[in-house]
């Protein structure tokens, strides 16, 4: 037999992330990780520089997110796996498949408070779904095969590898292992046949019947097995925010969004129905509002992988943890084709009698809804839509029409601002075929701005549509509504600060930045749209563009989302105006 | 609360995070070999909320070293 070859540690990172299937490496170098930056020269895929290391790590998630392929990173020790700290933890709340690697300053040095050490697997311990502090080089191969089996198994999630750099430096004849074989993590189906014949039986004899789906449903690739069964049996379709894109809302059957913001019909029926089919969700509080009113005359049935979240947040007749795509493919054969016609006629009232709308506020003024109905118009159900977060993220889940899983990516439980902007460039990594819009507003945009330069540098035809409000519109909501209009720390113009935060009123500018020249200085092209009559052609020519363009649009500062479900409420609680 | 889990590194620190990260007082701990030197037994005694307690029994099987869970009430067999 031929003698192994020996490598470094370092190299044996690179081979086996290669053989994992890498194809694009999103991060940032320093000292601790400089031994394997010196193998990326020769490696068989693409990196990424970002600009911070919480972008790369975005850029990874919303790679992810847009391909259903592990997103993974690579950032220094210290500071570089500090600052990564939020972006896992926005895909650990949101269940995206990512790896991690940082840095370690050597083994012998660890606990000395070493330039640039930091306990990289206690910080992330509660942000991850795992973690790895590597200690020989020999185990290298096999931990990389582990962390992507465990970040693509059970509910998909982060896992970070760190890896000191001594075991970067040190020789290794380690391969990658044929298979991963994990003593402890057998994340396992238990549907039973009997379950499936309960579930069956249910949906037979429901008469007032809604399924719920959520981001398991993507994640399971179910979103067309959804759509027959809701077929079959005429049952209607409300989505959670991650769910959106899991059922076609151009489908007469769609309910669209349920929850805080969903539609009055997705929450109505919910209110109403005698059997939740709840598929890939985990019932988060943004969804239920006041638990104990929640879904109050149906049986619930609930299908995740994750068996922790089923009885998490409320009670259910039936639950079954599985994958949702092999429960659907196993129960469609029993369900028997169905009309429940008064039921739908129900809820098509409801749609007549609350349908999602707006009213202009100024007539010269445009409405930030209508930003994102012209981005709707321009792309025609074909783009990936990335949001950051605030209202404009609830306008976007709101007025866009979803269609097609993997084409809206938003920071959805984590709720994390400045997520937009790196996402994006990760989704136009990971889909060039496709326009990828992101709509960020004009305060989580300045949390990543420095990524733009990103796009710019490798060409990507990514849009950027900032819906400046002139101020941090969800929390203006809040005070307005809940808060006696105390608008403390929430308003970015001169005008309508507070006296205390009171700007020089002499101001040249009633706020900064001017988005425009920052997005031009950092290469792209850049305008500005605020007469409502040019909205449309603004946003369909930089649609069109194969350039990075960015669109700030000026638009009405005291707009709010609505309807709302207030927190904790039921829906008897919901506001509409 | 019986908690049988790999022999590795870090395993203590994620099983406690689950009971500290909600504020809940561990009342005592403690860990041990099994004949089998790479899996090892960890005894937790804690008072909580049975609803809580059920769903940090579900977590703590969900972890990647954890292999198997068993809880009782105190004065149960
Ligand atoms: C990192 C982070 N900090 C704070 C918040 C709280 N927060 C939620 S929405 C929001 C306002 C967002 O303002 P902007 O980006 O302008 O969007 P808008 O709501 O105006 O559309 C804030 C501060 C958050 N979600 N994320
Ligand atoms: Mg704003």
């Amino acid at each position: 037999m031929k003698k192994k070859q020996q490598v470094t540690g370092a190299q044996a990172l690179v081979d086996s992330l290669a053989k994992a299937g890498t194809e694009v490496l999103f991060g940032y170098p320093g000292g601790a990780v400089l031994d394997i930056f010196n193998c990326l020269p020769d490696a068989p895929f693409q990196f990424v520089l970002g600009r911070h290391e919480q972008g790369s790590v975005h850029m990874a998630d919303g790679y992810a997110r847009a391909t259903g392929k592990v997103g993974v990173c690579l950032v220094t020790s210290g500071p570089g796996a500090t600052n990564t700290v939020t972006g896992l933890a926005t895909a650990n709340m949101d269940g995206v498949p990512l790896v991690c690697i940082t840095g370690q300053v050597p083994m012998a040095q660890i606990g000395t408070d070493a330039f640039q050490e930091a306990d990289t697997t206690g910080i992330t311990r509660a942000v991850s779904k795992h973690n790895f502090l590597v200690h020989s080089a020999d185990e290298l191969p096999e931990i990389v095969a582990e962390a992507f089996y465990i970040a693509t198994h059970g509910k998909p999630g982060p896992v970070v590898i760190d890896i000191p750099k001594n075991v970067q430096q040190a020789f290794t004849t380690a391969t990658y292992p044929e298979r991963v074989s994990l003593r402890a993590y057998h994340p396992e189906s238990f549907a039973t046949s009997a379950q499936m014949t309960r579930l069956a039986k249910l949906i037979n004899e429901a008469e007032r019947p809604v399924i719920y789906a959520g981001g398991g449903v993507i994640a399971s690739g179910a979103a067309k097995d959804v759509a027959a069964l809701a077929h079959r049996a005429q049952i209607p379709v409300a989505t959670t925010l991650m769910g959106l894109g899991s059922f076609d809302e151009r489908d007469p059957l769609a309910l669209r969004l349920a929850g805080m913001h969903g539609s009055a019909a997705a929450n109505y029926a919910i209110n109403h129905t005698d059997l939740l089919i709840a598929l890939g969700v985990r019932f988060s509080d943004r969804v239920t509002g006041k638990l104990a009113a929640y879904a109050k005359k149906a049986k619930i049935v609930h299908v995740d992988c994750d068996p922790a979240s089923i009885g998490k947040n409320v009670r259910v007749s039936l639950g079954i943890v599985a994958d949702v795509k092999d429960v659907l493919t196993t129960v469609s054969s029993r369900v028997k084709a169905a009309d429940h016609s008064a039921w739908l006629a129900q809820i098509e009232a409801w749609k007549k009698q609350r349908p999602m709308a707006y009213k202009p506020m100024h007539p010269n003024v445009i409405m930030p809804q209508q930003v994102i109905e012209a981005i709707d118009k321009a792309t025609k159900g074909e783009a990936v839509l990335v949001t950051d977060v605030g209202q404009h993220q609830m306008w976007a889940a709101q007025y866009f029409r979803h269609n097609r899983p993997r084409r809206f990516l938003t920071s959805g439980g984590m709720g994390t601002m400045g997520f937009g902007i790196p996402a994006a460039i990760g989704a136009a990594f990971g889909r060039p075929d496709r326009k990828v819009v992101a709509v960020c507003g004009d305060g989580g945009a300045q949390m990543t701005f420095e990524e733009l330069v990103v796009a710019v540098e490798h060409k990507l035809p990514v849009t950027f549509v900032v819906v400046n409000n002139a101020c941090l519109g969800m929390v203006r909501q809040w005070q307005e509504l809940f808060y006696g209009k105390r608008y403390a720390g929430s308003i970015l113009s001169v005008r309508g600060r507070l006296a205390n935060e009171r700007l020089e009123q002499d101001l040249k500018y009633d706020y900064l930045p001017d988005f425009v020249k920052l997005a031009q200085a950092h290469g792209a092209d850049a305008v500005r749209v605020i007469d409502p009559a040019k909205l449309e052609g603004a946003i369909r020519k930089a649609v069109k563009s194969d350039r990075t363009t960015l669109v700030e649009v000026i638009v009405e500062p005291r707009a709010n989302v609505y309807p709302m479900q207030p927190g904790g409420q039921p829906v008897e609680g919901m506001i509409f105006e | 609360m019986n908690c049988f889990v790999e022999n590795k590194p870090g395993v203590l620190a994620r099983i406690v995070g689950l009971f500290s990260g909600r504020g809940y007082n561990i009342q005592s701990l403690s860990v041990g070999p099994t004949e089998d030197g790479t899996v090892s037994r960890m005894k937790i005694d804690v008072l909580g909320d049975d609803r809580v307690i059920q769903q940090i029994i579900l977590q703590l099987r969900n972890q990647v070293n954890v292999i198997e869970v068993t809880a009782r009430r105190k004065g149960e067999r």
